[in-house]
């Protein structure tokens, strides 16, 4: 016998299975590791991120009086009160930051005349006009695109058709303006009812043809119709809210208010069929996922067409206000280039949100109306930028933020993992992100336990533990089991029983109260002892993979 | 359809011929299950041993029962009893209490203080909400509206809550402040911490009543149509010195109730005292409102009392001293002590019944595994007619009652030196937490576990049932081997439990010339520690089967004793340790923990005591010089060699899992002998904590002469005499080669000498020696 033999203490005591002497390890220092291990393996960037900006404190012992939108329980800003994991400062963070922009947004918009230069203001109030019937329009439109998600690429078509009706009914029975965006409203909710039903049964693709369709029939409806002034180009005559005995400012200033007011009313529109229970239910039955939300109880077919109809609604209300706006509707209305025109704002801005459809609107109706002088440059640049957010962003511009996070979280663990060595010692970024900093004391010992007990690893320490699973082993093995043994409970190897002292399996805890561990793999041991072996086996394949 | 399980218990453990025992069923999958009478003698399958033993007994029970689903409460919490609907306020209200809050990152609501329906979101509460914030809510039906405290709450800290709601001006507000001192939170005031937050919103609306729904304290009124009302958010931590007022009070009223002064009467409807009626002999589970109207609140699942309050100073460690600082009552929402199951079947015993271990097997669909359930209960006889009584240790029972450790105990796998061999009933244990947890679990708050009942199915208090961190048969399937030898040899024995014995005391053992205990009597209350001691002084033989034994104090009330407390502290084998301040158990008043350190270390009892345990090997006996003279030699009757108890069905041996040793330092009597001891146990074989002042290397079995088991044996008063066995495994060890062996020999050469009236054998050599040899 060489130096690599283990004489077991309790020989002499007789212990069943117990051998005088067997065949072990050479004798290894635990401690070499420890001596060798001078620092890590991978460099320890610097991490820390100055406080450029300043955050407020908490209220402490003030009252902190809440505001409210009227009449619901929504707080003016949401805004979460936390401790700061460095210094233990109370600090507010503002959730949503959403409502200060819009609010700064609408206020710039407002007070946007008094600022205008002389030379453009007559093109930038009619601009602004326009911009906010077309914002008001995809608003209406977002509402069925993005939260009820039917793909519908009518909206114009209801505009046009609410306008043609209300300017007809204006031309010939001499229907007030004020009217007008009401009796839009009826035509539009008649056109949405009837529009509405074979977005039931159609999806997606086929809908949208279907739609295109309807607005192509309005467009040669109306063009081949003299009633509906196929000679003069659109239906002109409806009356006005603009006194005519105003002075063209005054009229362009009072017109660029008028459309604001109705952009408000979307947005409020938007908010309230967004927000509440007929979005939430919508958000509940996102696209794909529509049956697992109708086995759940979610009727989103009901809610669709909800949204559906009370957006077209909504649409056939600024029909109306376009007739009495533009005294009268023209055939372009129903052409596909303002459909496209349309959807290029939507698309630029973002589906599915309110922001993505008024700052897609002002982009392509500045490129449109106010850079009118570039002729038709400026539709190839607005095709580029479509083009462009199709190509390069996920959720539009208001989608950049989400996207460019997930791009860098993509960054960073490409990163970490290319710098990090599994199951080493952790790196300076993953350390600010562990709350209890035990932790990373324990990956460091459990990596220098690990490359330690590697060495361990021999055919005679396996061809020991085999013998007798049970028992006292020699200390190489014993120091194998020891840190086995001490694992963490999550995918700690156990055995379950199939059938008692005939049958076993190897499972994994799950570490989890309530969870059921899980089986791992499929071989049955036909004893107690074998199982034990079987996942000592398994144990020391990961320990040697790690 | 489902797959069917079955799970049963009985509300009574200990039980006489003739009387009725109700049973409560709960069944899944299945309308209709077997019953049949069993009586059980062998309940350990190990192949080396008998197998799994039963008869069945008629009795007019057996036959089909009609079963079906029974569903549990889970989670601790108190009901007021408020007939008259004073706190059904729906108009001004203020809602104040003093709050620790166990698990604020629940990521679950909890209430505090609520009278609210979560059905039909209906009425007011004051809880934590998913985000951990202290949160106060009205609901009118349709519409909820909140205030929530600006800052999470921090874990395990006190602090004073408020929240009002004044109909005038439609405000609602909510208040929190720290009350932390220097002993009673988590964390000092080192920490940079500003705890204050104080939150005003305007809500839309009064809040409106359900008028049956209960003001509850750490839970709120629930309903499922299958199940009927229950209670669900319920909550983890303490509440302290709860109230009510019919009026919005300001700020400053409010801070005056921090600071400790009574509320004033102004408007009050109602303030719990929850110190009140503290008495020296313990607390119940009653709250005392001390406002005008006397609404108390009951406790449910047994709320943990006698814990600190907002105000413990850190100078008193009881609540006898100061029971004003000692207002806490602990809540968990995982806890659950009785199920609560309506009765299945009454079942009258026959009267003609000999006392034993009985089951009420009930086997539905395949009748095995999950669909397959015993229901066991101990028949103790009309009148004592045996010579021989074995005491099952019931309350060991009630403190292993479907313990976790295989799964929740990361300690288990170094602590037992094997994998655990997990079977379908303890996964699906782990999986339900309506089967509760054992004195070796923590909640979820990560508090240990002090209350244990049988009032509830005990899946590890069956035949065939092994323990899965063992691998082996422990406590109540492991304690069937010394009945089966009992049986085997025929003796005249009669069944009692620890129940009988803490009731009773020793006039319940007094008829038995000999009494045997079972294999690991770990758990004693006062009385039970009196009763055996008085039994023995008194002339009583005592077989001392176990190890580990005599450790625990334990108390039971007299009008609940199927729940156990006990309170695990700084020292003993322990799974947990009580928080400062919270050593002395509720139920008596009397400090808990290991009997050793109240003075009355079991050596002074039975002559052993606990030194080690060990769990994947199993050593025998070899007998020791002593063991020759003539007073003690004729235990060794037909005995050869002097190797005892290599065989057993726990690994093997005869002293193993647990090894209590001799010890004059804690009281072995004198003139004790040690007949024979263990030794060469496996390094797995550690010191038992209590032992150890210093740990230093080489504290384990194969390099401390300490860790063995001592069969020991001495004489006692009035003819007495006590024999200790000092190890678990000893009973497994009976039942090795059909009975056959040196174990079972010793044992019936004891048992023989014992069950004759008079003198012991060999009480006449006892004369000064004088040897030639």
């Amino acid at each position: 016998m060489s130096d690599s033999t283990w004489r077991n203490p309790l020989y002499l005591w007789d212990v069943e299975g117990a051998e005088e002497a067997i065949p072990a390890n050479p004798h290894r220092d635990p401690q070499e590791v420890w001596t060798k291990t001078r620092q890590s393996k991978t460099p320890m960037l610097p991490v820390g991120r100055l406080r450029y900006y300043y955050k407020w404190p908490g209220h402490g012992g003030a009252l902190w009086s809440r505001l409210r939108y009227w009449p619901t329980r929504r707080r003016v800003l949401e805004i979460r009160g936390e401790y700061n994991p460095k210094t233990l400062r109370r600090e507010k963070t503002i959730v949503d930051k959403r409502p200060i922009w819009w609010a700064l947004g609408l206020f710039a918009f407002m007070l946007g005349p008094l600022v205008m230069p002389g030379a453009y203001q007559n093109t930038l109030l009619a601009a602004g006009a326009t911009f906010s019937i077309y914002a008001a329009i995809n608003l209406c439109w977002m509402l069925i695109l993005g939260t009820a998600g039917i793909y519908s690429l009518a909206s114009y078509a209801v505009v046009g058709a609410a306008a043609f009706g209300v300017s007809w009914l204006s031309i010939n029975l001499g229907l007030p303006w004020w009217l007008l965006p009401f009796a839009g409203a009826v035509i539009g909710l008649v056109f949405g009812v009837i529009i509405a039903i074979p977005a039931i049964r159609l999806d997606g693709f086929y809908y949208a043809l279907l739609t295109i369709g309807l607005n192509e029939l309005c467009r040669v409806y109306t063009l081949q119709s003299k009633q509906f002034g196929s000679s003069t180009g659109g239906l002109y005559g409806a009356d006005t809210y603009i006194p005519q005995d105003w002075s063209s400012f005054d009229q362009s200033l009072l017109a660029y208010y008028a459309c604001f007011v109705v952009l408000l009313l979307a947005l409020a529109l938007y908010r309230i069929v967004d927000g509440r229970r007929l979005g939430r239910i919508l958000k509940m039955a996102p696209e794909k996922r529509e049956a697992f939300a109708e086995a759940t109880g979610v009727d989103y077919r009901r809610a669709r067409v909800w949204v559906f109809v009370i957006s077209s609604v909504g649409l056939g209300f600024i029909g109306g206000f376009y007739a009495a706006h533009y005294r009268g509707v023209s055939f372009s209305i129903f052409g596909f280039d303002t459909v496209l025109l349309g959807l290029a704002m939507l698309v630029i801005g973002g589906i599915g949100r309110a922001e993505g459809a008024v700052v897609g609107t002002a982009i392509v109706i500045f490129l449109d109306k106010v850079m009118i002088s570039t002729g038709p440059l400026r539709l190839v640049l607005i095709g580029a930028i479509m083009l462009g957010v199709v190509l390069f962003l996920k959720g539009g511009l208001f989608g950049v933020k989400a996207q460019f996070r997930s791009w860098r979280d993509k960054k960073k663990s490409e990163r970490r993992s290319m710098r990090s060595e599994k199951g080493g010692e952790m790196l300076p970024e993953e350390a600010t992100e562990t709350k209890n900093k035990d932790l990373l004391y324990w990956r460091r010992y459990d990596k220098m336990q690990r490359d330690f007990l590697k060495t361990l690893v021999t055919q005679e320490i396996i061809e020991e533990h085999r013998k007798q699973p049970l028992g006292q082993h020699s200390e190489p093995l014993e120091r194998l089991l020891l840190y086995f043994r001490r694992a963490p409970q999550g995918d700690k190897y156990a055995i379950t029983v199939v059938e008692p002292f005939k049958a076993y399996r190897i499972v994994a805890m799950s570490g989890q109260r309530g969870v059921a561990p899980r089986i791992v793999e499929d071989k049955i041991y036909a004893s107690q002892n074998e199982a034990y072996h079987g996942v000592f086996m398994r144990r020391i394949q990961d320990l040697l993979e790690s | 359809m489902a797959q069917i399980k079955i799970f049963g218990y009985a509300d009574k453990i200990s039980i006489k011929p003739g009387e009725t025992i109700d049973i409560h069923v709960s069944a899944d999958g299945v309308a209709e299950a077997d019953a049949k009478l069993v009586r059980l003698i062998h309940g350990d399958a190990h192949p080396d041993g008998p197998g799994f033993i039963e008869e069945e007994v008629p009795c007019e029970a057996d036959g089909p029962w009609a079963v079906r689903k029974q569903y549990t409460q889970v989670g601790s919490f108190l009901e007021v009893a408020d007939p008259e609907g004073r706190l059904a306020l729906e108009g001004a209200i203020t809602l104040f209490a003093f709050v620790y809050v166990g698990l604020p990152e629940a990521g679950l609501r909890q209430c505090i203080l609520s009278r609210w329906d979560n059905v039909r979101d209906l009425g007011y509460a004051l809880g934590i909400n998913q985000r951990g914030h202290f949160e106060f809510w009205t609901g009118q039906g349709d519409e909820v509206d909140y205030v929530q405290a600006e800052p999470p709450i921090l874990a395990q800290h006190w602090y004073f809550v408020a929240a009002t709601y004044d109909p005038v001006t439609k405000r609602g507000t909510i208040h929190q402040e720290s009350v932390a001192n220097r002993y009673n939170s988590l964390l000092g005031r080192v920490c940079p911490i500003d705890y204050r937050s104080h939150v005003a919103e305007t809500f839309r609306f009064t809040p409106r009543h359900l008028p049956d729904t209960p003001f509850l304290m750490a839970g709120s009124r629930d309903f499922h149509e299958t199940r009927g009302h229950f209670v669900s958010e319920t909550f983890c931590g303490k509440i302290d010195r709860p109230g009510v007022y019919g009026r919005a009070l300001s700020w400053d009223e409010l801070a005056e109730i921090k600071s400790g002064k009574p509320p004033a009467p102004d408007g009050l409807v109602a303030y719990w005292d929850t110190a009140a009626g503290y008495t020296d002999r313990g607390i119940g589970d009653d709250v005392i409102d001390v406002g005008p109207y006397r609404l108390n609140a009951r406790g449910f699942n047994r709320p943990v009392r006698a814990q600190t309050g907002w105000n413990w100073s850190g100078r008193n460690d009881c609540f006898r001293l100061a029971p004003e600082e000692y207002g806490g009552v602990e809540f968990h929402y995982d806890a659950v002590i009785e199920s609560h199951w309506r009765k299945t079947r009454s079942v009258r015993l026959p009267d003609t019944l000999r006392s034993g271990c009985y089951a009420i097997r009930l086997r539905a669909g395949p009748g095995v595994g999950l669909a397959e359930e015993y229901v066991v209960f101990f028949v103790r006889p009309k009148t004592p007619k045996g010579k021989v009584a074995l005491l099952f240790p019931t309350a060991s029972y009630l403190a292993y009652a479907n313990e976790h450790l295989s799964f929740d105990a990361e300690i288990i796998q170094p602590m037992t030196g094997q994998p655990p061999i997990v079977s379908e009933v303890d996964i699906e244990m782990y999986k339900n937490w309506e089967f509760g947890l054992s004195t070796y679990d923590c909640w979820a708050d990560g508090a240990g576990v002090c209350y244990s009942s049988y009032r509830r199915p005990i899946l590890n208090m069956r035949p065939k049932h092994r323990m899965s961190s063992m691998g082996v048969t422990w406590a109540f399937p492991a304690d069937l081997s010394i009945l089966a030898w009992l049986e085997h040899k025929n003796y005249d024995y009669d069944v009692l439990t620890d129940e009988d014995l803490h009731l009773e005391g020793v006039d319940a053992v007094k008829p038995y010339a000999c009494v045997l205990t079972g294999t690991h009597p770990e758990y004693f209350s006062e009385r039970m520690l009196d009763a055996t001691e008085d039994y023995i002084a008194g002339g009583g033989r005592f077989i001392y089967m176990g190890g580990n034994g005599l450790y625990w104090n334990v108390a039971f009330r007299d009008d609940e004793p199927w729940t156990m407390e006990v309170r695990k502290l700084d020292s003993g084998m322990r799974a947990w340790a009580a928080r400062p301040g919270e050593h002395y158990l509720a139920t008596t008043g009397q400090k808990s923990g290991l009997w050793k350190n109240l003075g009355r270390p079991p050596q002074k009892t039975v002559g052993v005591g606990f030194i080690g345990e060990g769990f994947e090997t199993s050593r025998p006996y070899r007998r020791m010089p002593d063991s020759y003279h003539r007073t003690v030699s004729w235990m060794m009757n037909g005995i050869e060699g002097e190797i005892i108890g290599d065989f057993g069905l726990a690994y093997g041996g005869a002293a193993g899992l647990e090894l209590d040793r001799y010890d004059l330092r804690y009281g072995t009597p004198p003139h004790a002998r040690i007949i024979a001891s263990s030794g060469g146990h496996s390094d797995n074989y550690m010191l038992s904590i209590e032992e150890i002042l210093y740990p230093y290397p080489g504290l384990a079995g194969s390099q401390d002469y300490r860790l063995r088991a001592d069969l020991v044996y001495f004489t006692a008063p009035n003819d007495g005499a006590v024999f200790s066995t000092g190890s678990i495994a000893f009973g497994q060890a009976l039942p090795a080669n059909g009975f056959d062996n040196n174990i079972s020999r010793l044992l019936g050469n004891l048992v023989d000498a014992f069950i004759k009236p008079g003198a012991l054998p060999g009480s006449y050599w006892v004369n000064e020696e004088k040897q030639w040899k």
